[in-house]
């Protein structure tokens, strides 16, 4: 298993790795900018941001080394580890902003919550694998792994964290929608699908997140509350016009009007400080990324390289779509990082280990069955 | 990790793959299609409405005010207020509003009388700071700066008045050691855990029960969000979130005693603790002289802070729970319940005090120079006869003498809420060959009986001792505070009494002793004669502190005496004597005798709680009486 080819290295992904670290750069240069003026005690959060890089960069390489077909034994064992983390983290985690989400372990405070939608995507793309069918699912089939999925998104919007939540049901309907469906399945689906909105609407949401929506729905109406986040969002991405104000000179960004300006928020800085330019660039670079993961899919060597690549890339297109969508007022605000911008240690080591599978899966497409 | 087998893995069959790829082709469409979308609105943001928001962005820039939170009222058992707040002004400057001050500080520097170069100065200290966060200036201006100021408030752009509320103390210096005062949050105190919410500039508890109960006092900050044009000049206010104020504290402390107690000092070095006897808890904690509190209110200077350290009569001790003093004859309750419990005497054995006793090769002398003659156990008391406790303590020993003092809680620390409480120390013969790596020697044992030597108490200890001799034998933990409630008028915390157990002795033997201690003030030849009261009977004992050992004032007459070298005046008591109340316990440094220098200071307490008790209306503290000749004793 360790047995190291030579033609791995011949295959390594230099293509992904350079896009990896031109994003990696922007996001800590704007890390910098949007926390320099932090009177923080302790160390700045950009060289913290860079030690979880690092960390994460050893994570990636050791995953990169073994061959991805070992998850397909070890998927199961990690979706029970995930489940008891996120069960851990309910009952003992530490209180953070309202949300029991973090686990903590000494040098690094973990939140569960980030690596399940990794290992959520591990567990999926096994069992559509092993589930061969030549007709298509039907709604049956579908049972387990929406049980599957089901069960760490209970745990996780009872956090409460609703945004990491719903990402998990994106990332679901993408592999379904991904494997092959029966149209009649298709179409109970979306009836079934449609009329749980109202439900849902109703019982499962906590009233500040529906408040959240109402907002979005009409920012204006609440300029003080929920809204003034949409608001002051877009405020700061607007006035970067063409060029940007300039490395560290947004007014909006450093003016501590945002409460999350290095987490959920950083693409507004960023926009704010590099307009329309440094935007286009950033988002380019996001979906040449996004693209470039849909290339290893299409050209992995088995059927299981092909579901794990594409869950790895929908799992990183949806945070980045739904992030982005929400700093320019586009979607509700959900609490959702974007991948290897936000600071924070538990999204980047998540992010970062999913593009590790990616090279990972692109390095093996020539190797023989074994 | 053991290698695990690589589960059996077919190539992908170009069927398949075919079908995969269909759908992957689907799926690049529909991110292109995404990443158009996202791109079409960062347009419609930046370029098509770009020149509106970035109209917006400079002028609704939003200023995020801090409201400090009113803190917590401090209260005595009564309710009575004895700390509140009052609005102070500061002026601030803004640096994000105004970012070349030069012109605007000259005319601020008139308006202040402050040099130019002071507030620059400040300025520059400041850069380091976020741009939204303001400069103090100076702290705490009159109403006609203020009004200077708001009348010229459009010429002065980025300077503000910001009203913080700061502490007004109501009574003055009372209890001002234990209460404490609050200054500016220091760098090191914002790397502690406690004060993780804590930005700097806060203010904060530095000391007594401001410190130890900030986290119920400090209530919590409330946000102003506010537009501001470029300016700097307010437009609108966004968003208010109303500070939340601290809770109040209640003390145990009755304000009319305390008051009483700081009179009666008069600014005399020492200390006076009155305690409920049955409960713990303190009605009065004098410290004197006083710190004035109003000096740290804004942060003390350095000149006034250095002439505190110099004081001779050292201010900055609490010398009701850091002071450690020689006991001397007070320790002779100690004494004397060891030997009875231990049946060493009987109240009836009687020794000759002929004013000196040789032991070994030395003479140890009574403080009345004539000897007691014949003594009992209650004359020994009342006339604090040294011979008969040399003669008592020799038999004892020093650590059946320790034992007793331990169990009365001397020695150790009380618990009480405040920090840096002193312990004090009682010698025993395992001590002394710890800390000084020597046998103890019986000569020491003699001293020791009548509290010298190496025996340290604080005043504090001393109370609670008699309180617990006379309560029937129980050791309560001394305790400041009775409750703390919200502002709303919840009770969020009683405090009850926390008994440490029971002392050592009998029953007997502790009324045998609390009878000799009515004795002492109320008995012809008594130490305390002048601390009785008409309607009153009270107990004490008195006792006096050797500075210096007598040899080195040997024959000097007592006003001639250096103050420095002057013995510490001793008084503790109780009252009243049938149904024992309150205890109080009062130290006079350097002030020669107990029964003349501290006793008044008690008997003034005793005189008002009875007054207060029963309804009759007293003011002014008497001064002390002055001493007639033959009135002189220990």
């Amino acid at each position: 298993m360790l047995r190291f080819d030579r033609r791995l290295f011949l295959n390594i992904d230099w293509v992904l790795i350079g896009a990896v670290l031109v994003v990696a750069f922007i996001g800590l240069a704007n890390l910098y900018s949007s926390t320099h003026l932090y009177t923080n005690v302790g160390t700045p959060l950009y060289l913290k941001e860079l030690t979880y890089y690092l960390f994460s960069a050893a994570i990636l390489l050791l995953i990169v080394s073994i061959d991805y077909r070992v998850l397909l034994t070890l998927n199961y064992p990690l979706y029970v580890a995930m489940i008891l983390l996120l069960v851990f983290a309910l009952v003992f985690g530490k209180t953070i902003g309202g949300a029991q989400r973090w686990i903590n372990l000494g040098f690094f405070r973990l939140q569960p919550s980030e690596p399940a939608k990794l290992i959520l995507v591990i567990t999926l793309a096994s069992y559509y694998y092993r589930k061969e069918t030549g007709k298509g699912f039907t709604l049956l089939d579908l049972a387990v792994p929406a049980l599957l999925t089901g069960l760490p998104f209970l745990l996780i919007a009872k956090q409460p964290d609703l945004g990491t939540g719903l990402l998990l049901g994106f990332v679901f309907i993408s592999m379904t929608l991904f494997v092959k469906l029966r149209w009649t399945t298709l179409a109970t689906l979306l009836c079934g699908g449609l009329s749980a909105i109202p439900i849902a609407w109703k019982f499962f949401l906590k009233p500040y997140q529906r408040q959240r929506v109402t907002t979005f729905l009409n920012p204006e109406n609440d300029p003080l509350g929920t809204g003034y986040h949409i608001i002051q969002s877009k405020i700061a991405v607007g006035s970067g016009l063409i060029f940007g104000k300039g490395f560290m000179k947004g007014t909006q960004g450093q003016l501590d009007f945002l409460p999350e300006r290095h987490t959920d928020f950083a693409f507004s800085v960023w926009a704010e400080e590099w307009g329309f330019m440094g935007s286009v660039v950033l988002v380019v670079c996001y979906f040449f990324m996004i693209l470039w993961g849909l290339n290893i899919a299409i050209s992995a060597r088995d059927k299981f390289g092909v579901l794990l690549a594409f869950g790895v890339v929908s799992l990183i297109f949806w945070q980045a779509f739904i992030n982005l969508a929400m700093v320019m007022g586009l979607l509700p605000v959900v609490g959702v990082p974007l991948p290897l911008i936000s600071y924070g240690g538990s999204s980047l080591l998540t992010n970062l280990a999913g593009l590790g599978l990616l090279m990972n899966i692109r390095m093996r497409r020539y190797m023989g069955s074994s | 990790m053991p290698p695990r087998p690589l589960a059996k893995i077919n190539k992908i069959d170009p069927a398949e793959l075919k079908m995969l790829k269909k759908r992957i082709d689907i799926a690049m469409v529909l991110i292109i299609l995404s990443a158009a979308l996202l791109i079409t609105r960062l347009w419609y943001l930046q370029i098509y409405r770009g020149d509106e928001y970035a109209k917006l962005s400079e002028m609704n820039r939003i200023r995020i005010q801090d409201i400090a939170a009113p803190r917590g009222n401090i209260l005595d058992r009564t309710g009575q207020p004895i700390i509140t707040n009052r609005p102070r002004f500061n002026v601030v400057w803004s640096r994000e509003d105004a970012p070349n001050p030069d012109e605007v500080i000259k005319d601020l520097a008139r308006i202040l009388h402050e040099d130019i170069s002071v507030l620059l100065d400040r300025i520059r200290a400041a850069t380091e700071n976020p741009r939204y966060m303001p400069t103090r200036l100076k702290e705490d201006i009159d109403w006609e700066t203020l009004a200077a100021i708001e009348n010229k408030h459009l010429s002065l752009p980025g300077v503000r008045i910001e009203v913080i509320p700061s502490r007004d103390y109501l009574y003055g210096d009372f209890a001002s050691h234990l209460v404490g005062y609050l200054a500016e949050i220091s760098p090191r105190e914002l790397t502690e855990k406690r004060y993780a919410s804590y930005q700097s500039g806060d203010q904060v508890g530095k000391q007594g029960v401001e410190k130890i109960f900030e986290k119920y006092l400090k209530g919590e900050k409330g946000r102003n969000y506010l537009e501001v044009d470029v300016h700097g000049f307010e437009q609108r206010q966004m968003q208010l979130q109303e500070p939340f104020p601290g809770n109040d504290l209640h003390l145990t402390l009755d304000i009319e005693l305390q008051r009483v107690a700081e009179e009666a000092m008069d600014g005399r070095a020492g200390a006076v603790v009155v305690m409920d006897v049955n409960t713990g808890n303190l009605l009065a904690m004098c410290s004197s002289p006083p710190l004035h509190l109003q000096e740290f209110v804004g942060g003390i200077s350095q000149t006034a802070w250095n002439r505190l350290l110099d004081d001779p009569l050292n201010p900055l001790l609490d010398k009701t729970i850091q002071g450690q003093y020689p006991p001397g004859s007070v320790f002779k309750i100690v004494t004397a319940l060891a030997a009875i419990s231990e049946g060493i005497i009987t109240p009836d054995a009687t020794y000759f005090c002929g004013g000196s006793l040789n032991f070994g090769n030395r003479r140890y002398g009574c403080w009345k120079k004539g000897g007691h003659g014949t003594v009992d156990f209650q004359r020994a008391l009342i006339e604090s006869c040294d011979v008969y406790f040399y003669s008592v303590g020799m038999r004892l020993g020093v650590d059946k003498i320790a034992k007793y003092a331990t169990s009365l809680g001397l020695g150790k620390k009380t618990g009480i809420e405040l920090e840096h409480e002193k312990g004090g120390i009682i010698p025993s013969m395992e001590w002394k060959q710890q800390r000084y790596k020597e046998k103890w020697q019986d000569g020491e044992t003699l001293s020791v009986a009548i509290g010298q030597g190496y025996v340290l108490t604080t005043p504090l200890q001393l109370c609670r001792m008699t309180a617990a001799v006379v309560n029937g034998g129980t050791l309560y933990r001394p305790q400041l505070v009775q409750s703390i409630t919200a502002p709303d008028g919840r009770t969020l915390k009683t405090f009850t009494p926390i008994s440490e157990g029971k002392i050592l002795g009998s029953a007997h033997s502790l009324a045998l002793i609390k009878e000799a201690l009515v004795g002492v003030v109320n008995s012809p030849g008594g130490t305390a004669k002048a601390v009785k009261l008409p309607d009153v009977l009270i107990g004490g004992k008195t006792g006096t502190a050797q500075v210096v050992r007598l040899a080195q004032v040997e024959g000097m007459s007592e006003k001639a005496i250096p103050y420095k070298y002057r013995d510490h005046a001793w008084f503790t008591s109780f009252a009243p004597a049938e149904k024992p109340e309150i205890a109080v316990t009062v130290l006079v440094e350097h002030g020669q005798h107990g029964g003349s220098a501290a006793g008044p200071i008690a008997r003034a307490v005793y005189k008002r709680y009875f007054e207060l008790k029963n309804g009759t209306p007293g003011d002014a503290v008497e001064t002390p009486p002055s001493l007639t000749k033959d009135e002189k004793e220990e």
